[in-house]
Formats: structure tokens, C-alpha cells, sequence
């Protein structure tokens, strides 16, 4: 197999030793089948072993290796070196705080995912000797798409608004709510469209798309936002017409 | 020393774990869980599970059926006693899943759909288009954020239990981000860690998969039980080593060699009618006996076999396969719509793991383990496909509840003494940071790759696995000569590299000594010395303990039930 | 290499135990051709308050007698007038290109028991109307009906 060399440069941070993140250029001998996360594994292997960087399942659905290629979100186990020039800059996932080198913070989703409640609700718990729920094949598609999100925020990386109002809930945190209230077995809607339209607010997008643009599983955040809009908005409306009873 | 205090510690959080966790949380809102993993759950590799999870849910199958399905796929080494309660508790996992919100595959009557599996004699497999472990995992880990009393310990590597008066009280973790070692006292700690698949080179396993919870125990004297039986999934991407889902058959996919033979239907490889539906152990030595036999297509790694999906239709494949078509597009080059995918048997799963009994305590007071890092013993010598997702959900609740009553029985640890080791263990990763030495990670590594590969492959002999013995205890010398450069403390990857190949060189040994005494073909240790599996002196789980120069192995019977070890033909 | 955004971007409500470096976006990012289309798409939004104020212009004439009325309709004559309202003109529509190509998606999969109608037929909707729309407006201003 003919191999090419690559430079790439990495964004290095050691935040015992570097006042803010600095860049380092590796020459790495790139095989035509690598993706840009087999260049990383074979920096840390072979040549600079003080490179941190989160991967595992290098199959694209563990989310863990999301980083800027030349300046574009990229899933780095999914995204084909052939795919680049000569020269690849590989930096952190940006509008997030960076840890170390390629590691970011992620605390921060984690609590707006919390925030939105991505679970079924329900009044009353369903006995498991009742059996499964009945979903027809048209109620699973309705949400099965925004189910498919893989936390690797590529999207937050992406989004204008993330970048500039930190309240904002996010293209994920936003959709797998949305996922939830498209669920026919769940009974939350209310409360979820509540905090829809609470501090993190969905009206905070304006529709930039970038989210959906960069997905890597497909699953339109945009979409799933903008869906999101609407329901809140007629459930907001619907509180003046329906009484919602003792919850 | 600083110290957290919990009531119970689950190290893992994967499906097993958070399974654990939201029994327990279910259980007793009051109990404080730590769930400790060393990466975030959603990262764990449960994510990459494909096929689907088995139960018994059509009227057409019996729990009964499943069973013994089930024993006969284990050639008869699994634990009949697990086996049934296993199968009975299986429909009530999968539908309280569903409860809690995974999207299961749906018939157009709006009941669940199921789909075949290798070696299940009915359809029984539920599935979520060919996504269950991310589905599965998605949906317990969601579920598990609504209990304020389960606290996540991410970037948590746990490299020590705290063993106090011959029980666990807890255990040392290194904090990834910040490196420093911090004490989670629990009174009960379950291990559910996975399996061990990147001791060797082709693995459908993730970089996670480095045996981290078996080492803990093993070190701590608890046993590995049934170390010998590595299950080779027959169809993961050459070179990769990405695994393409048994599902793929399951809808149809035929097995073809260099001259498009259907190879299992053609020649006898002991699968019968079942043919690609056959068990894994079987198929995965019929690809190896067909590219021994010069029937392999050569590629640049290696030579392997084709999986054709090509007469199932664009429908099908969109439909039911999305998954797969994607990964074989991104990763094998190969579109299965219109060409046949290139396929070659690689590491999976683990059958066996901590001794445990069927509430998953092991012989260690206060230490439970669950899932693949168990062996319970579910799956014998040989997994059937689909069972290890519902083993997940199953035993993670049976033993989180068994340790949730040891921990209200127990008192509290001597906190002066767990320190005391915690500190040690600081200490001790302290000094590996950085620290000097004659031989790199990635050396060691290699060599244990190449060494598991050659004597613990799909097919084993026994001078093969008596130089796997000695390279792996030579390994575990020269592992002392580490030598590692990055001296930072946070977020220190290459230190997190090093406890793990440490990890995998301890678990490695146990599996080459394990597979060198076992002097019979049985499930997936398959030998092409003794082909025969002998019942007389041979049914019975290995146990290894950690000996001061290497594995100790002794022998636990199996239990038997209504079931006696037969001939297995499919 | 990058520039900063909002210091506290994705930062969590504790502080992890480390210093972190502060978030940033890849250099030129604001500079991407599909990124300048969405800002700009945003920006036009001032054009329309002009347009808003332009308006109010006319109601107020429209109150204020025949005299006012006609100088205002001279002063609108002006080039630069014409000029501002043509690029309104082109930034509506630019808008709701984009508009009507985002707006399919953004239905949800139901709303109690009624179902949106699929997208192709949403879209043609929206420009049947808008079109629509247009012309009955330029008919009654061109004094073609209504007079």
C-alpha cells in the first residue's frame, strides 16, 4: 500500500505549562485507507506519546472523537485523511473550554441534557405485565431520527448561537427533548416545552443550520429545533384555552 | 487522602452498570450510588452493540426453547440454573426497556418485531434497526439521569479495590482530568467493566476494552473463571476489524468464498440447515478452514471471505441494515447494495471473566460483577449472538440488588487502613508518570498482540499456546520496564495506556494458561490436537487464580439440570 | 489559528478542577460561504426596519393631506429611494428562498391528531401563496381593481 506523508498540525495544551494552547507540527506517514483519528493513534504511538486525545469505538457511534479539522467539526474516526491536503490542522472542538490539547469540557452538555428531561414521562407507571407499548412503524419515524444523536457535539462546534449565548440549550440537548416529546409513549410534552421556552430558550436559534449541516448520524437537529419552536409555541397557546388540572 | 463516601460503587457504566445503578436507585431512592467509569458513559461499548437482544416474545417460542438453545450454543459448559432464570427474566428486561423509552423495531400491528439470530432456533431477537447498544445504552443512560442519587464519576480510571478485614470496601481511582488518585469508599462495589477484546489485534472491541475490571479482582485473588473461551465473531472488516452485525445473516446474507461458494451449505461444517445462521464458534472455523483450504480472497490485510447482502434488496438493507451498509461503505470499501462485503473472524466477546454465582458476588466479600466482565456463567464456551445484551440487563439488576442488601447489612470500613492503601496506590501511579524505562507502550503491545494472535487464534495447539505462556509471563516482566515520557498530570493519556496494558498483560496470561490446559475442543476453544470434546474429564470451569509466577488454575464443576451434555449438531 | 468567542461558551455551572483554556472557533469560520448566507440572511433584518420606517412615512402623509401626500411620492422618486427599495426587494426574496426551503423540516411530525401535509406540497404552498399574494397587492396598487 503507498503511504503519503502528511504534516499535521495539533493544537497542544498543557495547562501546568502552557500560558494558552500553542501548535505542533507532526510528519506522519498516512496509509490511503486512514482516517484522520488513525494519524492522531499513530502520533501517540510512534512519535509524540504527550498528545491527548478521547477515542474508542472508531466506528463513528461513540461520539468520543470529535475535533476541528482544518477548521471544520469533524468525527476524526469517520473523516478519510485522503480527504485532505498536504497539511492538516486538527484543533479542539470549538466553543468549548479545552482541558488539554485535543480534550475539551463537556460538563456543560451533560447539564443541558439533564436540563431537558430526556426520559418518558408518564402519570403512571406502566406494570411490566401490561407488556410493551403499542408503536406503530409511522410513530417511530416520527422521532426515531432525533434518537439517533451520538453526544458528540459537532453541532455545538458548529452553532453561532452556542457561541455567543451560553444559556442556550443546543442543537442536541434540543433535539433529544424534542425526540422525547415525539415519542407516543411519553407524557411530558408540557414540562419539556416549558423549559423549551425557559432560559435556555429554542427561540434563541435563528435557523443558521450549521447544526444539521456537520451531524455525523443524520439526525437534522435544525429540524428537530424548529419543530420544537412550534410546539412550544401551540403548547404555550393551548394553556389559555385548556385547563391542565392539578399536575 | 481525598475521600468520597457512597453506599455502593459501581465501576463501569455501561449497560451493565447503569443497569445496576437503576435497579438500585429503583430500588431505595435513599441509597447513594457512585458510578464510576473512565469515560463517559455514553461512551462505553455497549454503543456498539448491533443485532439485537434475545427474548422469548412470539407464541411460537418457549423460555424452555431458549434455554436449551442456550446450553446447546455453550456446548453444554454454561450453568443450567443461570440459564433458566436467565431466560425467564429476559421478556421482563426488554419490555421494561421499552418502558423506559428504547425504540424497538416494530411489527405493523405496533408489537415489537423480532428477528433470527445465530443459533436460535426461532425468532427471538429484538432489535432496533441495527443499532440496539446505542439505542440500549442511549436509553439507560437517559433513564438514569432522573435519579438525583446516582452520582457520575466520570473520567474515573478505578486501578485499585480497597480490600479491608477480607472484604471490599471501595476503591482507589485515578481522576483522569485532574491526576490525582482520590479514595470512593462504597460498601459494596460491582464491577461491570466489559470485556478484554484489545489484549488482541482484531477486535470488533473499542480502545476501552482493556480488561480493566477482571485485572482488579484477579489481583485481589478472586478468580477468572472460563478464561479460555474467546468468542471470534465471524464477520468483522479485515484490518479494522469493525464488526458487521450477525443481523446481516439473519436477514439473509450468505457466506461466499473466492470461488462464490456458499460454503456452510456446500461442505460440512457441522451448522447442518442453519447455514449462516449457525453458532459463531462454527462459522468462525469454517472461514479458516476455507482460507487455509486456499478458498480466502487475498487482501492487503490478510485473507477473508465475502458476505453477500446483494440478493436482499436495496429495501432491506435501508430498512432493517442501515448500519451496516454505512460501516462497509466507510470502512471496507464495499457498498452492499450492489458488492459483497469482506468479512474475516475477529475478537467480540469474552465468555469468561470474575467468577461470580448467579447473584454475581464473588468469592470476595462486597465485590460484585456483572456483564461481560462476569462469568456467571451464562454463556459457557460459547456465546449465542444477542444474549449478552439481555445478560446485561438482567444480571446488572439481579446483582445491583444483591449488593444493594449485603451494603445495608455491612458497617462502615476502617477508614484509617483504606487510606492508608489508597495512598499507596497514589503513590504508585505517581511514580509510573513519566517514568524511565527501556520499553514503550506500543512494543509491548504489539508483542502481546502478535503472541495472543498466534497461540489463542480460533484455532490453538499446544506448542503454539505453551510460547503464548511464557511470552505473556515475559511480557509481564518487562512491563516493569516501562518507560513513559508525558510527566503531565492532567488529562495524562499515556499513563491511563499504561495501567491498561498492565491490565491486559495480567488477563492475557490468564487466558494462554487457561487455553494450554484444556485438553479438549469445546465451544470456541477449538484445538486442532484434540478435536474432541471430552465430557469425562473435562466439563468444568477453569479457574485462575494470580499465583506469585503466573496463573493457578483449579477446577469448578458445572451445574447441571435437565439437560445432559449431548452431541451439538445444528 | 482561532479567534474567542463568548468566554464562558459551553462552560459548565461548576468549574472543573483544572484551568482550562477558553473556548475559540477555527479562524475565517464567520468567513465560510454558508455561514456569511445565514448572517446574512440575519443582517437583512435591518433592511426591513428601514422598509418599516419608510412605510410609516406614508401612513403619516397619507394622514396629512393631498400636499403632503404628493411630496412625499416626489421624494420617493429619488434614485437612491428607488435603489433602497430594489434591494429590499432582492433581500425579501433571498429570504424567503430560504425561508420556504427551511420551513418543510420545521414541522412537526404531528400537532394533536393532524399531520402536516408532506413537504413538496408545504413548499409549493408557500411560494403559491406568496406569489399569490404579490400579485393581488401589485393589482390593487396599480390601480388595476379597487379603483
Amino acid at each position: 500500500m503507498s503511504e503519503q506523508k502528511k504534516t499535521f498540525v495539533v493544537t497542544r495544551f498543557d495547562p501546568d505549562q502552557d500560558a494558552a494552547p500553542r501548535q505542533q507540527s507532526y510528519e506522519v506517514p498516512v496509509q490511503p485507507d486512514w482516517k484522520v483519528l488513525d494519524a492522531l493513534n499513530y502520533i501517540k504511538d510512534e512519535i509524540d506519546p504527550t498528545l491527548s486525545h478521547r477515542w474508542s469505538c472508531r466506528m463513528a457511534v461513540c461520539g468520543s472523537c470529535g475535533m476541528m479539522v482544518n477548521g471544520k467539526p469533524s468525527l476524526t474516526c469517520k473523516d478519510a485523511c485522503a480527504d485532505y491536503g498536504d497539511r492538516v490542522e486538527v484543533a479542539p472542538l470549538a466553543n468549548f473550554p479545552i482541558v488539554r490539547d485535543l480534550v475539551v469540557e463537556l460538563e456543560a452538555f451533560l447539564e443541558k441534557l439533564r436540563s431537558v428531561k430526556p426520559y418518558i414521562l408518564v402519570a403512571k407507571e406502566r406494570a411490566v405485565e401490561e407488556g410493551t407499548y403499542r408503536q406503530s412503524p409511522e410513530q417511530l419515524e416520527e422521532f426515531k431520527q432525533f434518537s439517533l444523536c451520538i453526544n458528540c457535539m459537532l453541532c455545538y462546534a458548529a452553532c453561532p448561537v452556542v457561541a455567543n449565548e451560553p444559556e442556550f440549550l443546543g442543537p442536541a440537548a434540543i433535539a433529544l427533548g424534542h425526540r422525547y416529546n415525539m415519542d407516543s409513549r411519553d407524557e411530558g410534552q408540557h414540562e419539556r416545552n416549558e423549559i423549551f421556552r425557559g432560559e435556555g430558550t429554542v427561540f434563541s436559534c435563528s435557523y443558521a443550520n450549521e447544526c444539521s449541516e456537520v451531524c455525523p448520524k443524520h439526525v437534522d437537529p435544525a429540524a428537530a429545533i424548529n419543530q420544537a419552536k412550534f410546539n412550544a409555541v401551540i403548547d404555550w397557546l393551548s394553556g389559555f384555552v385548556t385547563s391542565r388540572g392539578g399536575k | 487522602m481525598d475521600t468520597i463516601r457512597h453506599d455502593l460503587v459501581i465501576v463501569g457504566g455501561g449497560g451493565a452498570g447503569l443497569r445496576a445503578a437503576i435497579a438500585i436507585a429503583e430500588q431505595d431512592p435513599n441509597a447513594s450510588i457512585a458510578l464510576v467509569s473512565k469515560v463517559y458513559p455514553m461512551r462505553s461499548h455497549t454503543v456498539s452493540a448491533e443485532g439485537g437482544a434475545a427474548a422469548v416474545a412470539r407464541s411460537d417460542d418457549t423460555l424452555e426453547m431458549h434455554a436449551f438453545d442456550t446450553v446447546k450454543g455453550s456446548d453444554f459448559l454454561g450453568d443450567q440454573d443461570v440459564i433458566q432464570y436467565f431466560v425467564g427474566e429476559a421478556p421482563k428486561e426488554l419490555t421494561l426497556l421499552e418502558h423506559w423509552g428504547c425504540p424497538w423495531s416494530r411489527n405493523d400491528d405496533g408489537t415489537v418485531a423480532t428477528r433470527a439470530f445465530g443459533g436460535m432456533s426461532t425468532k427471538r431477537t429484538w432489535y432496533a434497526a441495527d443499532k440496539v447498544g446505542f439505542h440500549m445504552l442511549h436509553t439507560l443512560f437517559q433513564q438514569s439521569l432522573r435519579y438525583p442519587n446516582i452520582v457520575r464519576y466520570d473520567e474515573q480510571f478505578v486501578t485499585k479495590l480497597i480490600v479491608d478485614g477480607g472484604a471490599v470496601h471501595g476503591v482507589a481511582a485515578l481522576d483522569v482530568r485532574e491526576g490525582v488518585v482520590r479514595m470512593i469508599l462504597g460498601r459494596a462495589v460491582i464491577l461491570t467493566t466489559g470485556g478484554g477484546g484489545k489484549i488482541f489485534p482484531f477486535t470488533t472491541n473499542g480502545n476501552i476494552k482493556t480488561a480493566d475490571g477482571m485485572a482488579l479482582a484477579y489481583r485481589e485473588g478472586v478468580a477468572l473463571k472460563d478464561m479460555e473461551f474467546v468468542q471470534y465473531h465471524p464477520t468483522g472488516l479485515p484490518g479494522t476489524g469493525i464488526l458487521i452485525t450477525e443481523a446481516a445473516r439473519g436477514e439473509g446474507g450468505h457466506l461466499k468464498n473466492s470461488e462464490g461458494e456458499r460454503f456452510l451449505t456446500t461442505r460440512d461444517y457441522g451448522v447442518g440447515t442453519k447455514a449462516e445462521l449457525g453458532p459463531r464458534d462454527m462459522i468462525s472455523r469454517a472461514i479458516i478452514q476455507e482460507v487455509e483450504a486456499g478458498r480466502g480472497i487475498k487482501g492487503p490485510y490478510g485473507e477473508y471471505v465475502n458476505l453477500d447482502l446483494t440478493h436482499l434488496g436495496a429495501d432491506v438493507i435501508l430498512k432493517r441494515l442501515p448500519m451496516v451498509r454505512e460501516l462497509s461503505m466507510l470502512y471496507g470499501g464495499a457498498d452492499p447494495i450492489v458488492q459483497p462485503i469482506p468479512v474475516r473472524p475477529v475478537v467480540h466477546y469474552m465468555m469468561g471473566g470474575v467468577d461470580v454465582d448467579i447473584d454475581g458476588a464473588t468469592s470476595l466479600p462486597g465485590l460484585y460483577a456483572a456483564g461481560e466482565v462476569a462469568c456467571v456463567s451464562l454463556n459457557g464456551a460459547n456465546r449465542l449472538g444477542s444474549n449478552s445484551l439481555t445478560e446485561c440487563l438482567v444480571f446488572g439488576a439481579r446483582t445491583g440488588l444483591a449488593a444493594l442488601r449485603h451494603a445495608k447489612g455491612v458497617g462502615a470500613a476502617n477508614e484509617a487502613a483504606c487510606a492508608r492503601q489508597a495512598e499507596e496506590e497514589a503513590a504508585r501511579i505517581d511514580g509510573l508518570r513519566g517514568k524511565r524505562g527501556s520499553e514503550r507502550i506500543s512494543q509491548l503491545r504489539r508483542e502481546m498482540h502478535a503472541t495472543m494472535e498466534e497461540g489463542c487464534g480460533v484455532y490453538r495447539e499446544q506448542a503454539s499456546m505453551d510460547a503464548t505462556v511464557h511470552a505473556t509471563a515475559a511480557l509481564r516482566g518487562r512491563y516493569d520496564d516501562l518507560g513513559l515520557q508525558d510527566k503531565s498530570k492532567v488529562f495524562n493519556t499515556e499513563l491511563v495506556a499504561a495501567l491498561e496494558l498492565g491490565n491486559m498483560i495480567a488477563v492475557a496470561e490468564t487466558i494462554a494458561v487457561s487455553a494450554a490446559h484444556r485438553n479438549e475442543s469445546r465451544g470456541a476453544h477449538a484445538r486442532r490436537d484434540v478435536k474432541k470434546r471430552d465430557d469425562q474429564n473435562f466439563l468444568y470451569h477453569t479457574l485462575a487464580f494470580a499465583g506469585y509466577s503466573g496463573p493457578r488454575l483449579a477446577k469448578k464443576p458445572v451445574t447441571l439440570g435437565i439437560w445432559q451434555p449431548e452431541e451439538r449438531k445444528y | 489559528m482561532a479567534r474567542p468567542v463568548n468566554p464562558h461558551a459551553m462552560t459548565p455551572s461548576r468549574p472543573g478542577r483544572t484551568r482550562t483554556a477558553p473556548p475559540q472557533a477555527p479562524n475565517g469560520w464567520y468567513a465560510q460561504p454558508r455561514m456569511l448566507r445565514y448572517l446574512l440572511f440575519d443582517a437583512t433584518g435591518i433592511v426591513y426596519l428601514l422598509v418599516g420606517f419608510v412605510a410609516l412615512r406614508v401612513v403619516w402623509a397619507l394622514g396629512s393631506g393631498p400636499a403632503a401626500w404628493a411630496e412625499l411620492m416626489r421624494q420617493l422618486r429619488n434614485p437612491l429611494y428607488v435603489a433602497f427599495h430594489l434591494l429590499a426587494l432582492v433581500c425579501v426574496v433571498f429570504v424567503a428562498v430560504r425561508f420556504f426551503r427551511l420551513f418543510p423540516k420545521a414541522q412537526p411530525g404531528h400537532i394533536g391528531p393532524a399531520k402536516p401535509p408532506p413537504g413538496p406540497v408545504i413548499l409549493a404552498g408557500l411560494y403559491a401563496a406568496w406569489i399569490g399574494v404579490t400579485l393581488v397587492v401589485t393589482a390593487i396598487l396599480a390601480g388595476w381593481v379597487l379603483r
